[in-house]
């Protein structure tokens, strides 16, 4: 639960309430990822279900996240603006920040689910396309999960194995076309219900791909490290010693 | 003399403050020494039986099942015991039910009491009732001097309410729908005269008839082996269940177009039990196996022992189950989809008479599966006794297809 190694003894009452509040924000950032995380199988359920009323509950509940995500930006701003925090606790809150997006954006992903579910009522699915369904859901919940931990814990590791991780959701969603395609050849799906269901295995796979940036930006809090950095790297290299011939 | 009988005064009021009854005073100093002492030793003994029955309290609130937490009147948590300690985590599903404990918790603590239910997609997949209820020390009326909360696991509840529900709506409609199939026909046949006519709705009332007849059979199997503790206790080799099974399927799989392989286990390997019934059991797995299988599929059987458990697995690739129904369709008459297990001709009871079968013989049955990829049921046996091989599965054996 504690977001920073041990630090040198604070003095002042205002700084102890200060890391009480950054305390809070995280233990409020990870109960909206918890939200979101509950999400998938969630609206996994529902796309492989025939509930109309579970379909709607899950859009209607979005408001939550959205509710929570406003309270804890604000919280978040506020911070910045009232403490002018320094370094590792500028870092924590510039990571907040963007965790907030990333966690609000993954949970509209499963709203557009459900809503791709009231589209797709009445189609029959093959079963190995519910099966890849559900890998997917699996997955990419998986993915949440170890960003979660990776946040919680402040590690590194974990955070830069995401991507690797995300390898797998990857090719499944590549299995996923390829069978969407196979279903439509074989008459099981028309082509509106094919385009649909794509679109589902892209919410899953950018899941996956929100969960990756947690993980980077996981990195960004603990090293200041910034995937965008090897591209300014180049970019830099290229500036001072310009390749011949231009 | 006077300082002697203030200090003598003084002990007493001292130990006026150990003795909960009133306080006789003491003739001498050295009297007064002493019974001030013996207040103290009686006061700490008192002191510790109370806090040993304060432990072993706490000790007893640890292994209870539920989780419990107790907060003072500021709604902070002054205890909690161990189930209810796996909910502080801080984060995954965990924080979401302890951010729902502290909402109640305050709740409670401003005199209000709470319930909720909590459908939690986990994994695990539960449904975890919060009890808040204020708690009073004095007058019923009076600001609330704190507040408890139970955590309950109510899944299982959850689950046996939905079995009692769907089993009696859906014996009726297995019931009924032949009878009242039947009846219409009859109705039909009665003004019929075209004998093509009256041959095909002859064939559809066998049809119907036989698949009543059948729902009656395996009612009257499940029930026998139901009420019976487990008959006869032979030693039975698992190799000969397994052919035996495979035998009845056959005719079947061949039809269907399914291959079924059997990787032969060791001779040695036995269970204890009644053959009839353990192969009526495979069997019954084996059915299923093809019938959810297409043409060209393989169905798989395989047997396994660690040396105290045999394991037999029945694989196919099929269509698989859907996660939210894998763990009903044990249930009497539980159905994943109507429509193609009427086709296929099944009553709805193959799978309740395998788990009944299993939990005779104080095995169990459990299933894996994968929508779209296929299912594995695997039946676990206490071991028979003598020398069991612990062996490598056996390159397989083609038996149809």
């Amino acid at each position: 639960m504690t977001t920073n190694e041990p630090e040198a003894p604070v003095t002042s009452d205002i700084r102890t309430q200060f890391h009480g509040e950054l305390d809070h924000i995280q233990a409020e950032t990870l109960r909206l990822a918890a939200m979101v995380t509950e999400r998938i199988p969630w609206g996994t359920e529902v796309l492989l279900g025939t509930d109309l009323a579970a379909a709607q509950a899950l859009i209607d509940a979005d408001d939550d996240l959205d509710v929570l995500s406003i309270e804890l930006e604000e919280r978040c701003y506020q911070a910045l603006v009232l403490q002018a925090p320094m370094a590792r606790d500028l870092r924590f809150l510039v990571t907040a920040l963007r965790l907030v997006s990333e966690l609000e954006r993954s949970g509209d992903l499963m709203v557009n689910v459900a809503k791709a579910m009231r589209r797709l009522y009445g189609t029959a699915m093959d079963p190995k396309l519910r099966g890849l369904i559900s890998r997917m859901g699996e997955e990419a919940q998986r993915l949440m999960l170890v960003a979660i931990d990776a946040y919680a814990e402040a590690d590194e590791g974990k955070a830069a194995a995401l991507d690797d991780m995300d390898d797998r959701l990857d090719n499944l969603h590549k299995d996923y076309i390829q069978a969407i395609f196979e279903s439509h050849r074989a008459g099981n799906v028309d082509l509106e219900a094919g385009v649909q269901l794509a679109l589902v295995g892209r919410y899953y796979e950018r899941i996956g791909d929100h969960a990756v940036n947690i993980g980077e930006r996981v990195r960004y809090m603990v090293s200041g490290w910034l995937p965008e950095h090897t591209g300014a790297a180049r970019v830099a290299a290229r500036t001072e010693h310009p390749p011949p011939g231009d | 003399m006077l300082r002697a009988a203030s200090l003598r005064r003084r002990l007493d009021d001292l130990r006026a403050r150990f003795e909960p009854e009133p306080v006789a005073p003491s003739a001498s100093l050295g009297e007064s020494v002493d019974r001030l002492g013996a207040a103290v030793e009686r006061h700490f003994a008192l002191q510790l039986g109370t806090q040993q029955t304060a432990d072993r309290l706490l000790h007893a609130l640890d292994v209870v099942p539920q989780g419990i937490v107790l907060a003072d009147r500021s709604a902070q948590i002054v205890f909690r015991n161990r189930a209810a300690s796996e909910f502080f985590t801080g984060r995954h599903s965990e924080a979401l039910v302890e951010s729902a404990i502290s909402e109640l918790i305050a709740a409670a603590a401003g005199g209000e009491a709470g319930t909720q239910t909590l459908e939690l997609y986990g994994p695990p997949r539960r449904a975890l009732q919060l009890r808040a209820v204020p708690l009073h020390e004095d007058a019923p009326d009076a600001e609330p001097a704190g507040a408890f909360l139970v955590v309950d696991d109510v899944s299982e509840r959850q689950r046996l309410d939905a079995v009692r529900r769907d089993f009696v709506a859906n014996i009726s409609h297995e019931l009924k729908t032949p009878v009242g199939a039947l009846g219409v026909l009859a109705e039909t046949l009665a003004g019929e005269h075209d004998p093509e006519v009256i041959a095909r709705l002859a064939e559809r009332m066998q049809q119907e008839a036989f698949r009543v007849a059948r729902t009656i059979d395996d009612l009257l199997q499940l029930s026998q082996i139901e009420a019976r503790e487990l008959p006869t206790r032979d030693v039975v080799p698992v190799h000969l269940v397994l052919a035996e099974a495979v035998d009845r399927t056959r005719a079947a799989a061949e039809l269907q177009g399914v291959s079924l392989v059997v990787h032969e286990p060791s001779p040695r390997l036995t269970v204890v039990g009644d053959r009839r019934q353990l192969v009526s059991a495979l069997a019954n797995l084996c059915d299923n196996a093809v019938k959810y299988s297409d043409r060209g599929d393989e169905v798989s059987l395989a047997a396994r022992s660690d040396g105290s458990w045999v394991e037999v697995d029945v694989a196919d690739e099929g269509i698989g189950i859907p996660g939210t129904d894998l763990e009903r369709v044990f249930e009497r008459f539980y159905r994943v989809d109507r429509a193609r297990s009427r086709d296929t001709g099944g009553t709805g009871l193959g799978l309740a008479i395998v788990r009944h079968v299993v939990q005779n013989h104080e095995g169990s049955v459990t299933v894996r599966s994968r929508e779209g990829e296929g299912s594995t049921f695997t039946l676990r046996l206490p071991a028979g006794p003598g020398p069991v091989a612990v062996s490598p599965p056996a390159p397989p054996r083609k038996a149809a297809g």
